[in-house]
């Protein structure tokens, strides 16, 4: 057989194969709706049947789960999604991005917040001295669940971790005050605010504390003029009326040192600033 | 001639197989491949190249080490060469512990070859040299060293295809014999615990020498489980060589 024949049959035999997978590709959906795998074993069976190469295991299965729930065609793609990232923490239980993302996709895409917390509890429970896990379950305990008390837990556990940045003091207290705990927020803002040195922590402290302080001041200022009206028949002409008939020794300022403003026609009391943190909750 | 000229002429021998270039430059596509794994990721896309590099060193160091070791002693009786080694004043014993060491020497330059290249490919992906993975490959290299026994034991009396399903076989079992201290408890009678305890000890037990984790983690490895490694490593090595001896002594050739 000459080169030449050699070379017929072999371009004959690739056209061939392009035309019969090209029929195939034609017949085949694979953008259609499909079962997710048939049975994935527990990772504890997979960390065995790896023979030792079990973070070669979890990192497959980590890319394919992220193909898979990339995938948006796919409506059943959440079907087993608590098992599959079991399966992966199961055999690597240090692998933290499984975890972060795992938890991501069940609560942000998912919608299932309990679940994603669940997974990060995991996460929490092996590895008690990685800050970013506890700082995405406080992230979805505030967001998914409301809970505003879990939410300042998990930070505030994130903040005692020594590689923690500072940040997440700041989260602790702020998911404490949006409790209305403002005692406790009080102490921790005013900790903040004395000991950093950081601008963004000090300006987010001060508007913390400021907040907290007009809040408290505001009330007691309105409820004295309150008094003063029942007292007086009218309003008073000015705060310093309150002292003068002494339901308040002095007249506060805000937490800046300024007086508050003083609405005579409504009888009501406005700090200068107001944060509105609570208002989008 | 003495042992050394069989340490060298093994090392020529096995540097000049062709399938020692196959498999060690199929490690090393692999270890390039992890660069286009690792993007498929979200996340740290270090750990990945890691994972995949430092698994791929491992599977294709093994292979070298049980295909290229199988072949060892099996070929010279074949080819006949052996009455010509042996009616030189070498005995028997500097023979196997000279093919032994031959051996460690090929799959220890492929494996400081394959390193030396990961490492660098990793220092260039990711701009920092991390130290940690010497120890790995020190701890590689310890069960690829006890691998190449269990090889050289099966190849003194046993064909190449017996000799590599042998062989393997040992190496999974070996990286799976922890498991058997999660379910021992299952041997009800005291004789049938026995005799499981008997395999267990005869089998190497290589789960000790992968910390790929801790390695790609950047947890620490204990320093007892490094000495425990190196001292198992020389025990078990030698008690596999003198079984290769005693094996290989009695062997008679026609």
């Amino acid at each position: 057989m000459t080169n030449r024949l050699l070379l017929f049959f072999f371009i004959l035999g690739l056209a061939g194969s392009i035309f019969l997978q090209n029929a195939h590709d034609r017949n085949h959906d694979y953008f259609g709706e499909k079962d997710i795998f048939l049975a994935l074993p527990p990772g504890k069976t997979l960390r065995i049947a790896s023979f030792g190469f079990d973070n070669l295991v979890a990192d497959s299965l980590y890319i394919w789960a992220i193909q898979l729930y990339s995938s948006y065609h796919l409506q059943n793609r959440y079907d087993y999604i608590e098992h599959i990232f079991n399966t992966i923490t199961d055999i690597s239980p240090h692998y933290i991005d499984p975890y972060s993302i795992g938890a991501m996709i069940m609560g942000e895409e998912a919608g299932d917040f309990q679940m994603a917390i669940r997974l990060l509890e995991k996460g929490i429970a092996n590895n008690p001295q990685n800050w970013i896990l506890l700082h995405d379950a406080g992230f979805f305990a505030q967001k998914g669940l409301k809970n505003y008390i879990k939410a300042a837990d998990y930070y505030g556990r994130a903040a005692q971790i020594p590689t923690a940045p500072p940040l997440m003091k700041r989260l602790q207290a702020h998911w404490t005050y949006m409790q209305d705990n403002l005692d406790e927020a009080w102490k921790m803002w005013m900790e903040i605010y004395t000991s950093s040195t950081e601008y963004q922590a000090k300006r987010s402290a001060f508007n913390h504390l400021f907040q907290i302080k007009s809040d408290r001041d505001t009330t007691l200022l309105n409820q004295k003029i309150t008094e003063y009206k029942a007292l007086k028949r009218h309003l008073p002409s000015s705060l310093d009326d309150l002292v003068r008939e002494g339901l308040l020794k002095t007249i506060p300022n805000d937490f800046s040192g300024s007086p508050y403003e003083y609405d005579r026609p409504t009888g009501t009391v406005h700090p200068k600033l107001n944060f509105r943190w609570k208002k989008n909750f | 001639m003495n042992w050394k000229a069989i340490v060298l002429n093994t090392l020529k021998e096995a540097i000049r197989n062709k399938i020692f270039y196959l498999l060690f430059f199929f490690g090393l596509f692999f270890v390039f491949s992890s660069r286009i794994i690792g993007l498929l990721t979200i996340g740290d896309q270090t750990k990945v190249i890691k994972d995949v590099g430092l698994a791929s060193i491992n599977f294709f160091c093994v292979l070298i080490a049980i295909f290229t070791g199988i072949n060892l002693v099996h070929k010279e009786i074949d080819k006949k060469t052996i009455y010509t080694i042996l009616s030189k004043p070498i005995s028997r014993d500097q023979f196997i512990l000279g093919k032994f060491l031959g051996l460690l020497l090929t799959v220890g330059i492929a494996l400081a070859s394959m390193a030396t290249i990961f490492i660098l490919f990793l220092v260039l992906t990711t701009g920092k040299f991390e130290a940690s993975l010497l120890l790995y490959f020190l701890m590689l290299f310890m069960e690829l060293a006890i691998l190449i026994s269990i090889s050289l034991l099966f190849s003194s009396f046993s064909t190449p295809i017996l000799s590599s399903i042998f062989t393997i076989t040992i190496y999974l079992i070996g990286q799976i014999t922890w498991t058997y201290n999660h379910f021992k408890y299952l041997l009800k009678t005291p004789l049938t615990r026995v005799l499981t305890d008997v395999v267990y000890y005869l089998l190497p037990n290589l789960h000790k020498y992968n910390v790929k984790n801790e390695i790609v983690l950047g947890t620490p490895v204990a320093i007892g489980q490094l000495l425990v490694a190196v001292g198992y490593s020389v025990l078990y090595i030698g008690c596999i060589l003198f079984a290769t001896l005693m094996i290989f002594r009695k062997r008679e050739f026609q």
